[in-house]
């Protein structure tokens, strides 16, 4: 016999909704934390890359100098001769943000240190853009598909690319900031209030002050408002929203020194000025046609719109001919035409994120969520709202953008996960009523129901599909973060043949060394890429760096690097230049290697008025291929840089069964094996010859 | 303030009286001639080993109980350690000589005074740092190392020596040049000089000896040692370190290539060194500034743990390294305790390499907070530098640190200091009782936000519905009790059943009725007050006091069937069993009408 008593602990449907919502968040937030673990696990706690190496060093120094001396720094162990002002020169977002919780922390006496606040900052932040993420996707659809989008978000290879634990970037915390900003947005646009307006502002200067990816932001929301004005959905709200985003914004992001005045002067950021312009303008004419008849009204618009598009036009061209209105930098011509750096700036299509994303990274880095997108999108269409917009223009822009450039994969993915949050709980909420068929058919609408057929089944194996391919998404995820993502990059690890790993650390061997063994003023000559690392881990002087800002300079050493010995030791002499440092992956076999980016070198070598004698062409051989053997040309086989990275490689066996001095990354025995170095001596090579630092002689006593 | 800094007066004013102090003054006794004396120099290693056998005799009159020890002017900034043999215990002090003020006495005390024409043996052992200098000063990659040792033939002393003889152990054959003093002779590594005799004192004689030395000469050029006591059971030992090769620096460029192939190059470089920790040493990090450096393994022996610790790149003469290393040692090894007073015994610095030489040391002891009345004892003297506090988590006022400094230390100085004070007990609980005030203040906070509301306006829909959900489970409470009731009536009709006793069961049902009839008026009593907000709610629970009273119905019937039939035996087996089974029909079906507004009520 049933037993009368109800269940002992009673929970309304409405708590456990929240206790439901809370756990999975919190789990999705923890998990997204623990799926960044990888590298630290497996290494050690330690700063990833090259630019994160950079961040770390200005977050040190604004740590222990505080925020004035930070913001006057001007860093003399770059860019030698010509120092570079960092304080100006920077997004302090980061920077601020880690020092911030470093200080929070040590105030309570958790005496936790700087480096381990860098390398968990970035898993911190993805926490939080989950949670953001769920509001987010609360405010355009429900709380259901926010879970989902969070928990997708949590996971998502597209971005934990840039923020495992370890990548100090920009872009660790400018993916949270760039939600949170989106999120106040649609909450300004929905209430229509100067308060939520004003926090999307605040929200925005946080985001232009951690990432140089705010421009995207700042189209991206007038963008909206005309999309809305161009449909008739413009409204007070709307207007109230954009004008106190805009204004706030605006000021404040001017607050930014690298931003300077950028935001009333750049092209870049002319389209939320002109919309800025036309809602004044929309209102007015709302306005006035509430007050004036119709035809007058018709005249008067004409009038207006004709004066209006003249004075703009005139006036945008003298300041462009002026030069008032900057025009459009490389990265953004980049942007509108992926061949236009290819053709024009080496020093951009040189890196490799700046290429055009395959179509393969795509699946590697979204999965499921490609095909869930459109589904999303679908969704979205079909139940049109101010929100829904926004989010359909964001979708549609960042899949352009992330088209163009491998980096920009990081805008699209929360995208890709709200939208395919939308689809995922929109479609399962419809098939997972039906399962059950028994309990609902009884009651209610049990005509209509009964027209399909097996209805029950069909559901169950919707169900049933949508979670294995949720499930397949949690294994590609977690096996892709495992596998492509988590490797420290400055620690290298190989399997020997018994299954046993070992461990090239010739990186920090090389760069300790120059920290230890030479003089404090030293000036280290090599290609730029190295240049933030080893300003922070060998704190020495170096000629230039990640901040690929002076092309001329960094031209100079591309054209050291090519030229024979003779030439490049006047132009060391020039630089001042006591050491140079190669990277040399021959024996070892470690691919992206000095040699290998050599070409880069000779293109943005030659790129300049000094380098015109250097041509890419004298370096192919005769047959039009860049080969380090005997049949390589001449000028290749007796440049700097070959001389350096194969000193005494010539008589070194690195693989069984071939001749001395066989390359291993280029599967080549090298063509030059027996020569000398005038003007440079060996100053240290590391264990695994990774590395190899030269001394520059000083010039000869006269006489010999 | 002001008292804080007469305090920090008086400290420093007896730290300088005391050391003004501590070299007395002494004079050259007379009645002392050193019979015999027996040098040995080991210097196959980087530091300069002498021990002397010393026969003393006492030709004077009257008894004498301790004699001097000079020092060599050569050797004055050297002396890293002078004492007896291990475990001997022979007592020095540092002394002064007005006949000859400008050179370095120690005086050593006899175990007991020597009797007039006695005499008696003294082993001392004088450990000189950086007493070898390389020469060349600077060899390539392919070179080996050469060093030179300058020392005397004689044993520098303030008394009259009757005979002696020096050998000398320098650990290769291979000898570019040494002083000749007749009588000497070479044997393998060992060079005999003397017997000399009847020398006078302070005599000198230049000894150079120019060999080939290979053995690593590193030295710590400073070491920062903390310790952090932990009375949770722990003690963690870190050790900063600052190496540089002191031996001849390389000149010219470094080849990988040659140092891969050839043995022979660079020898005189140190690839790795092994570094002896306490056996139950655990959780073992070696890094520097940029992480973790990679290369190092250890070996858990029986009584010791053996780190093999390679620096991220071999040590070539002149280059230097840098790194931390650091572990944790069970707190029942090293710290004792008496109550609140607690003594811990420790090593002022550990073993970092073989014949090591340490140039400068700062040792730090951090003490658990609220430690108080803190004394230290030295084996040798210390500088004391000035107490501080240290700041960790779950620190409110710090933790005391005792920081001492001392400088030229050599293995001879891997000794335990003591360090007693007084930590009340009761202090352990400081640090739990924070966290759960925290997590505690943390809570109420959460709750008093979630509770109290802090809107302007008041949402009266919400309230409403607040106050429904809440009558709602007391009439889920109530209607559980009543539950209860019916499961003790079941339970009485059984017991009935069996024993046909109708006296106590009727005594038995009398409080049953009474609680039932107490829960159904509270629940009607709900029922009424929500009716004003919710008329549904106060429908379906009039729904279920409807039921219920049909339930109520068929266990009436149930009992008078029981008390009115079955116990006089006015009805037949197979008719009781169909009324029965019917009024369990009813029964379960009014139950299940019962459960499904029960269910809509949640």
């Amino acid at each position: 016999m049933a037993l009368l008593k109800s269940k002992g602990f009673r929970m309304s449907p409405e708590k456990q909704e929240t206790l439901l919502k809370l756990s999975i968040l919190s789990l999705a937030a923890i998990l997204s934390f623990a799926t960044r673990l990888f590298s630290v696990l497996r290494f050690e706690s330690v700063i990833h890359e090259f630019d994160p190496y950079f961040n770390y060093r200005t977050t040190k120094f604004l740590a222990e100098e505080g925020f004035y001396s930070f913001h006057n720094w001007f860093d003399d162990r770059a860019w030698y001769p010509l120092g570079r002002i960092i304080g100006g020169t920077i997004y302090p977002g980061l920077m601020v943000t880690s020092a911030v919780l470093y200080h929070l922390m040590w105030m309570l006496n958790i005496t936790i240190d700087i480096r381990n606040v860098c390398v968990f900052l970035a898993p911190f932040f993805s926490s939080l853009t989950t949670i953001i993420t769920y509001l987010l996707t609360k405010e355009l659809k429900n709380s259901g598909a926010g879970l989902v989008a969070a928990a997708m978000i949590s996971i998502v290879p597209g971005y934990i690319s840039r923020s495992v634990a370890g990548s100090y970037d920009n872009e660790a915390i400018a993916i949270f900031c760039m939600l949170l900003t989106y999120y106040m947005w649609i909450k300004a646009v929905k209430t229509g209030s100067i308060l939520w307006a004003t926090f999307t502002a605040l929200a925005y200067f946080y985001m232009v002050s951690s990432w140089g990816g705010y421009v995207f932001l700042i189209n991206l929301i007038p963008l909206h408002v005309l999309t809305l004005m161009a449909t008739g959905r413009f409204s007070h709200r709307i207007y109230v929203a954009y004008s106190t985003v805009y204004c706030v914004g605006t000021v404040l992001s001017m607050q930014i020194s690298f931003v300077g005045f950028q935001p009333v002067q750049s092209s870049e950021h002319m389209l939320a000025l002109g919309v800025f312009g036309l809602c004044q303008l929309h209102s007015g004419v709302d306005y006035i046609r509430s007050k004036i008849s119709g035809d007058d009204f018709d005249v008067l618009f004409k009038a207006v719109v004709v004066a209006t598009i003249g004075v703009s036009a005139v006036v945008g061209g003298v300041l462009t001919l002026t030069g008032k209105i900057a025009p459009w930098t490389g990265r953004f011509y980049t942007l509108l035409d992926p061949s236009y750096a290819k053709n024009h700036i080496p020093i951009i299509a040189s890196v490799s994120e700046h290429q055009p994303t395959s179509w393969a990274s795509f699946y590697f880095d979204l999965q499921i969520l490609v095909f869930l997108f459109p589904a999303g999108l679908y969704f979205c269409f079909s139940k049109l709202s101010d929100a829904n917009i926004f989010l359909i223009l964001y979708g549609v822009t960042s899949i352009y953008f992330a088209g163009v450039m491998v980096r920009l994969m990081l805008v699209l993915a929360p995208v890709m996960c709200i939208l395919s949050g939308i689809a995922v709980s929109a479609m399962l909420d419809t098939y997972m009523k039906q399962v059950d068929s028994t309990k609902n058919v009884d009651k209610k609408t049990r005509k209509m129901e009964n027209n399909f057929v097996m209805k029950s089944e069909i559901a169950t194996c919707f169900v049933g599909l949508m979670s294995f391919l949720l499930i397949s998404y949690t294994f590609h995820c977690t096996w892709v973060t495992s596998e492509a993502y988590s490797s420290p990059s400055i620690v290298l690890s190989a399997k020997t043949h018994d299954g046993s790993q070992i461990i090239f650390d010739d990186f920090r061997e090389a760069y300790y060394w120059l920290r230890m063994n030479t003089p404090e003023d030293a000036r280290v000559m090599s290609w730029w890429d190295y240049g933030y690392q080893i300003t922070a881990m060998a704190n020495r002087t170096i000629l230039v760096d990640n901040n690929t800002w002076n092309n001329t300079h960094i031209s100079r050493v591309g054209q050291a690097m090519a030229s024979s010995e003779e030439k490049a030791y006047e132009i060391m002499r020039e630089l001042d230049v006591d050491y140079v440092l190669v990277i040399f992956g021959g024996v070892v076999g470690y691919s992206s290697d000095d040699i290998n980016k050599f070409l880069w070198m000779v293109r943005i070598g030659g790129s300049t008025e000094h380098g015109r004698h250097i041509k890419e062409s004298d370096y192919y051989s005769a047959t039009g291929e860049f080969r380090v053997d005997k049949e390589g040309s001449p000028t290749l086989l007796n440049c700097l840089m070959y001389k350096m990275c194969y000193y005494r490689f010539g008589q070194v066996y690195s693989e069984g069964g071939k001749p001395p001095g066989y390359d291993r990354v280029r599967s080549a025995e090298i063509g030059n094996k027996d020569f000398e170095l005038d003007v440079l001596e060996e100053a240290y090579t590391t264990e695994h010859w990774l590395v190899r630092i030269y001394k520059v002689k000083p010039l000869r006593n006269r006489g010999i | 303030m002001k008292t804080r800094h007469l305090f920090q007066f008086l400290v420093l004013l007896i730290n300088l009286s005391a050391k003004v102090f501590a070299i007395s003054l002494e004079s050259i006794s007379a009645d002392v001639v050193l019979k015999n004396v027996d040098r040995s120099i080991d210097i196959s290693s980087q530091i300069a080993k002498i021990s002397h056998k010393i026969t003393l005799e006492n030709v004077g009159k009257k008894e004498v109980s301790s004699f001097l020890f000079a020092i060599d002017k050569l050797f004055e900034e050297k002396v890293a350690f002078l004492g007896g043999q291990p475990g001997s215990n022979l007592k020095v002090y540092r002394v002064k000589n007005q006949e000859h003020p400008d050179k370095q006495f120690w005086r050593i005390d006899l175990k007991e005074p020597l009797q007039q024409g006695k005499t008696t043996l003294v082993e001392i052992e004088l450990v000189l740092s950086n007493a070898l200098t390389a020469y060349p000063t600077k060899i390539t990659q392919k070179e080996k190392q050469l060093v030179r040792f300058s020392g005397n033939h004689y044993l520098y002393s303030p008394y009259q020596v009757s005979k002696q003889t020096t050998t000398v152990n320098i650990g290769t054959r291979n000898v570019e040049s040494y002083s000749k003093l007749s009588p000497v002779s070479q044997s393998d590594s060992v060079f005999n000089y003397g017997p000399y005799t009847q020398i006078s004192p302070f005599s000198e004689d230049r000894m150079s000896i120019h060999y080939e030395n290979n053995s690593p000469f590193l030295s710590v050029t400073s070491l920062v040692r903390t310790i952090e006591v932990s009375h949770w059971g722990n003690i963690a030992i870190e050790e900063t370190i600052d190496l540089l090769h002191t031996g001849a620096q390389l000149k010219g460029p470094f080849s990988r290539y040659e140092y891969q192939r050839e043995v022979q190059s660079g020898v005189s470089s140190v690839k790795a060194f092994k570094t002896i920790l306490p056996a139950a040493a655990s959780n073992v990090y070696y890094r520097d500034e940029i992480g973790n450096i990679s290369t190092s393994h250890m070996r858990i022996m029986s009584d010791s743990v053996e780190l093999d610790l390679r620096p991220r790149f071999p040590l070539f003469g002149g280059w230097k390294a840098h790194y931390i290393l650091g572990y944790n040692v069970p707190s029942y090894e090293y710290l004792y305790n008496s109550g609140d007073y607690y003594k811990l015994k420790m090593r002022i610095v550990d073993h970092v390499f073989d014949d090591m030489i340490i140039d400068e040391a700062v040792t730090k002891i951090i003490l658990p907070e609220g430690s108080d009345k803190i004394t230290l004892t030295t084996p040798y003297p210390i500088e004391r530098l000035p107490d501080s506090f240290h700041y960790t988590y779950l620190d409110t006022k710090g933790k005391p640190v005792v920081s001492i400094k001392l400088k030229n230390l050599v293995e001879h100085h891997i000794q335990d200091f003591e360090i007693n004070y007084v930590f009340p007990r009761l202090l352990m609980f400081q640090e739990p009782i924070l966290v759960a005030t925290a997590l505690y203040l943390l809570f109420l906070l959460v709750v008093v936000y979630v509770r109290l509301d802090f809107s302007i306006t008041k949402d009266e829909q919400k309230e409403n519905r607040m106050k429904i959900s809440v009558l709602c489970d007391k009439v889920l409470e109530y209607h559980d009790k009543r539950a209860v009731t019916y499961t003790a009536f079941e339970s009485c009709l059984a017991k009935l059943k069996q024993t046909k006793d109708v006296n106590s069961f009727m005594a038995a049902t009398k409080i049953v009725n009474q609680d039932y009839k107490n829960e159904c008026n509270h629940i009607n009593e709900l029922a009424l007050k929500m009716k004003s907000d919710a008329p549904e709610m106060a429908d379906k629970v009039m729904d279920l006091q409807k039921m219920d009273k049909c339930l109520r119905e068929v266990y009436t019937y149930q009992q008078s069937l029981y008390v009115d039939r079955m116990v006089p035996g006015k009805i037949s087996r197979g008719q009781f069993t169909d009324a029965e089974n019917n009024l369990n029909k009813r029964k379960e079906d009014s139950i299940d009408k019962i459960n499904a507004i029960i269910r809509s009520l949640h």
